[in-house]
């Protein structure tokens, strides 16, 4: 069972495993044989309790990571402060907001050019838009295929893989 | 500002404490403690009503390392050089703002339901 603790604290960012890996297993050695004589049930609950608080720690810890030190300490009081490397950047979001607004601009062009053709012509005009069936299918292909790249790439930055947390080393020495 | 010089505002805002947080400080107020000791010792204090698990255990000591709440020695009396564990007078201070919290919570609670029932 100790070897299987040592792989579950796998799941934990390697700085936390160098400080607590060897006090944790020792730890859970003396819990283990202290409940070893109690019966199978409460035996089943340990185990339980083990797994499911380490589990639990380590993503509060990959959490930590990402958030910085101080998020620890405020999740006492149910708070969390976003670390300033991590903030959304505002020129994202000015972006977007340019173009949605040229969004916005071509659909209300497209209105008036439809508008403005001669209705004497049934053939030409007005035109109606189109009702794909396959479309709805696409979008959701689409959304599928984003959901699983931004759980993907969640997991990879929770592990410090996504090559951001590079970024940030780099811009913390350059001061 | 170091953390030493935090203002009473700053130490409430970490408050309040939850449950196996406020177990393991207090399990720490009267001595020096090693993981394991930690662990029985809030069980104990609790009448085996909060049982930490390591993960929830190492979990809290870290944060509260992070935040000078505690320090981490080595322990000499043992053979095995086990690391152990005790409150910072920073956290001590912390503690102690939390214990006059509760019995102030405690005290306005007691008054509300006596006029109550009266």
């Amino acid at each position: 069972m100790l070897t299987a603790y040592r792989r579950l604290l796998l799941f934990y960012p390697a700085e936390h495993r160098e400080q607590f890996e060897q006090e944790m297993v020792d730890v859970f050695g003396e819990a283990q044989a202290e409940n070893q004589d109690k019966g199978a049930i409460a035996q089943g609950a340990f185990y339980v309790r083990e797994i499911a608080g380490l589990l639990k720690g380590a993503v509060r810890e990959h959490f930590r990571v990402v958030f910085g030190a101080h998020a620890g300490l405020s999740l006492y009081a149910r708070r969390f402060t976003m670390r300033d490397g991590f903030r959304f950047p505002k020129t994202t979001a000015v972006l977007m907001t340019i173009i949605l607004a040229g969004l916005m601009l071509a659909i209300k062009r497209g209105e008036d050019i439809a508008n403005s053709l001669p209705h004497v012509t049934p053939q030409i005009g007005p035109i109606q838009p189109m009702h794909s069936a396959l479309l709805p299918p696409i979008a959701l292909i689409f959304a599928g295929f984003y959901a699983a790249g931004l759980i993907g790439w969640a997991i990879l930055f929770a592990l410090r893989r996504s090559g951001v947390h590079r970024l940030d080393e780099i811009s913390a020495e350059r001061k | 500002m170091t953390l030493y010089d935090m203002s009473h505002e700053a130490i409430m805002e970490q408050l309040p404490l939850t449950e196996p947080v406020l177990l393991i400080l207090l399990s720490l107020a009267g001595e020096p403690r090693h993981g394991y000791s930690i662990l029985k010792d809030v069980e104990r204090m609790s009448d085996g009503r909060v049982l930490l698990s390591t993960g929830t255990l190492y979990g809290a000591l870290r944060r509260l390392l992070d935040g000078d709440w505690i320090e981490r020695f080595e322990e000499r009396e043992t053979s095995r050089g086990r690391q152990a564990y005790r409150l910072t007078a920073h956290g001590r201070r912390n503690l102690q703002s939390e214990i006059t919290r509760m019995k102030h919570l405690t005290r306005l609670a007691s008054l509300r339901v006596a006029a109550k029932e009266s």
